[in-house]
């Protein structure tokens, strides 16, 4: 069966065809980038001519987008930072559960995640309206950590599952206490867990748009908004925003290939074997 | 030791459950009581009690007939098309031929781009005559200048495209996962006995991946309309509603036309249909799951 050639066929056709339909919308970005404004309209259109930075330079000399990246990055790493410290310990708390409370709990969790982000959308703008946090960065860090939480618990706590328990209840039998033994063993034996939790945090973070949309008007605004600042009304330069959108994705290209198995959410992971 | 155990643990686990229910029910309680009032932005203290008015302003607002068809539209026929094309991509990747392992560390990139992103990306993608569409057919000798996003069919139909982009690589993903899992000595019994490779594909392979495909649909079906995004770059609900699915129509009622009670009723009658088919959809695979 190795050597069919029906299995071969199959293999580079769907391959290729998926390549194509996957890749081509965001080289075709990335070469938009790179173009002279005057090849961007040339008949027929082409791939790369002369490649230029100068789209590049011209968004981050701008202040509006420098600063909304500013902004992005801050509240992707706040976002995390309490996220973990929220989910950490209850993670670790769950971990240690009898097994039918852990299940009840963890599915809690997540049914509280069911609802489409939409419904929230009203009441977080009234509220932040209120309190007068509309447009700061702290209101997308709170919504941001709402989202991320039942994720990090959800991964955090199978992490915490692997660490060898022998190697906690010696701890404990030497004295330490249930913190001592969830910072000085547990996390760093968990550490990489942990890390890949931080980047699923982050690229959700980073990503976000629904929130970022009506809570932000200039100050906070993130770069997943901002973006939109360089669609031109009508057809003419677009280098500008195909390089902002490729600027967007640096990230997500560098740290996804660490995440790849966990992708796929925490209600499927169960599926998925690494 | 044992009996202090569950003490300990609860003062680690309260605080984060603690911040969700806060963070979720209390808004989620907020918006169902909105939508059974008569509420004005600039006169909050003027709010009152009526009923299910806004629910039954639906039944004359043509609008919101036709969000609710197009979301339908949108939320099935991505989600079907999504598992038969991860299927195909699924089969494909799981033999490993030489020159196709990049796909396999390569092909998740669109479901993790910033949908806003995607929304540009896609936008770029089908400017009419020089887009990169227009290319791709200039290749083929084609010359295809026509505007896809200005007519409803084709609007749609390309929102359907997009949101395939964003989901085949998730659903393909899952589809391997277990694809990969089904042991090779199946196979080559399958072989010893003569049959082709399609043979063990359409024998072995697919019907051993079918159950998973329940549970994938169901998730699949809660995450699709996250292309709300992507909607609002690329068509902005139009032309002329062609689309607009329930949340777009019940953002554009909130923000543009400050009709905040409404909105919220709009979202309501969605997330309680949407939540409750799938919860039941749930049910229902993991009965017949236990019934075998």
């Amino acid at each position: 069966m190795r050597r069919d050639l029906g299995r071969r066929i199959y293999g580079y056709l769907v391959s290729a065809a998926f390549a194509l339909f996957l890749f081509s919308p965001i080289l075709w970005t990335l070469s938009t980038s790179l173009k002279q404004p005057t090849e961007m309209f040339q008949w027929p259109p082409v791939i790369v001519g002369e490649p230029s930075a100068q789209h590049y330079t011209a968004i981050i000399a701008d202040k509006d987008f420098s600063s909304a990246l500013i902004n992005s990055i801050v509240v992707s790493c706040s976002t995390i930072i309490l996220t973990m410290a929220l989910s950490i310990p209850a993670a670790f708390g769950i971990s240690h559960l009898r097994k039918t409370a852990m299940r009840r709990l963890l599915t809690l969790v997540l049914a509280l995640r069911a609802a489409p982000a939409m419904i929230y959308i009203i009441p977080y703008f009234l509220f932040f309206r209120q309190v007068h946090l509309v447009d700061t960065k702290i209101a997308l860090i709170i919504v941001n950590t709402m989202f991320a939480v039942p994720l990090a618990i959800w991964y955090l706590s199978a992490f915490f599952d692997q660490v060898p328990r022998e190697i906690e209840e010696a701890a404990m039998i030497d004295g330490a206490s249930t913190l001592q033994t969830m910072t000085l063993i547990s996390i760093p034996i968990a550490k990489s867990g942990i890390m890949a939790t931080a980047i699923l945090i982050f690229i959700g973070s980073w990503n976000e748009f629904l929130f970022a949309l009506t809570l932000t008007r200039d100050d906070a605004k993130t770069a997943a908004v901002a973006i939109l600042n360089f669609i031109p009304f009508e057809g003419t330069d677009w280098g500008k925003a195909a390089a902002a959108c490729v600027l967007m994705l640096v990230p997500i290209v560098v740290f996804v290939p660490f995440v790849k198995k966990y992708v796929a959410g925490p209600t499927t992971t169960g599926s998925v074997k690494g | 030791m044992a009996s202090s155990r569950p003490k300990v643990s609860s003062a680690l686990i309260t605080p984060a459950i603690g911040f969700l229910c806060l963070a979720t029910l209390v808004p989620i309680a907020a918006v169902v009581a909105l939508s059974f009032g008569d509420f004005n932005i600039a006169f909050p203290e003027k709010t009152r009690f009526i009923g299910l008015y806004n629910y039954a302003r639906f039944l004359s607002d043509g609008r919101f007939i036709n969000a609710a068809l197009v979301t339908f539209i949108l939320v099935v026929v991505p989600v079907v098309l999504q598992l038969l094309c991860g299927l195909a991509l699924a089969i494909a990747l799981k033999e490993k031929l030489v020159g196709t392992r990049w796909m396999r560390a390569a092909f998740l990139l669109p479901s993790v781009v910033p949908p806003a992103v995607g929304g540009i990306v896609w936008k770029l993608f089908l400017i009419p005559g020089v887009g990169g569409l227009s290319y791709l057919a200039s290749l083929f000798g084609h010359n295809f200048e026509a505007d896809l996003l200005g007519s409803k069919t084709s609007a749609l139909i390309s929102v359907i495209i997009v949101s395939i982009w964003f989901g085949v690589p998730i659903v393909a993903l899952l589809l391997l996962s277990s694809l990969d899992s089904i042991p090779d000595e199946i196979y080559e019994a399958a072989n010893l006995d003569g049959a082709s490779w399609a043979q063990a594909q359409w024998h072995i392979s697919i019907p051993l991946v079918i159950p998973a495909m329940g549970a994938v649909a169901v998730f699949q079906a809660l995450e699709v309309l996250g292309i709300f995004p992507v909607i609002f770059v690329l068509t902005g609900g139009g032309p002329a509603g062609a689309t607009e699915p329930l949340n777009f129509y019940a953002f554009l009622t909130a923000f543009t036309y400050l009709d905040l009670d409404y909105s919220a009723a709009i979202l309501v009658a969605f997330t309680t249909t949407i939540v409750g088919v799938c919860f039941w959809s749930i049910r229902q695979i993991s009965a017949t799951r236990v019934g075998r």
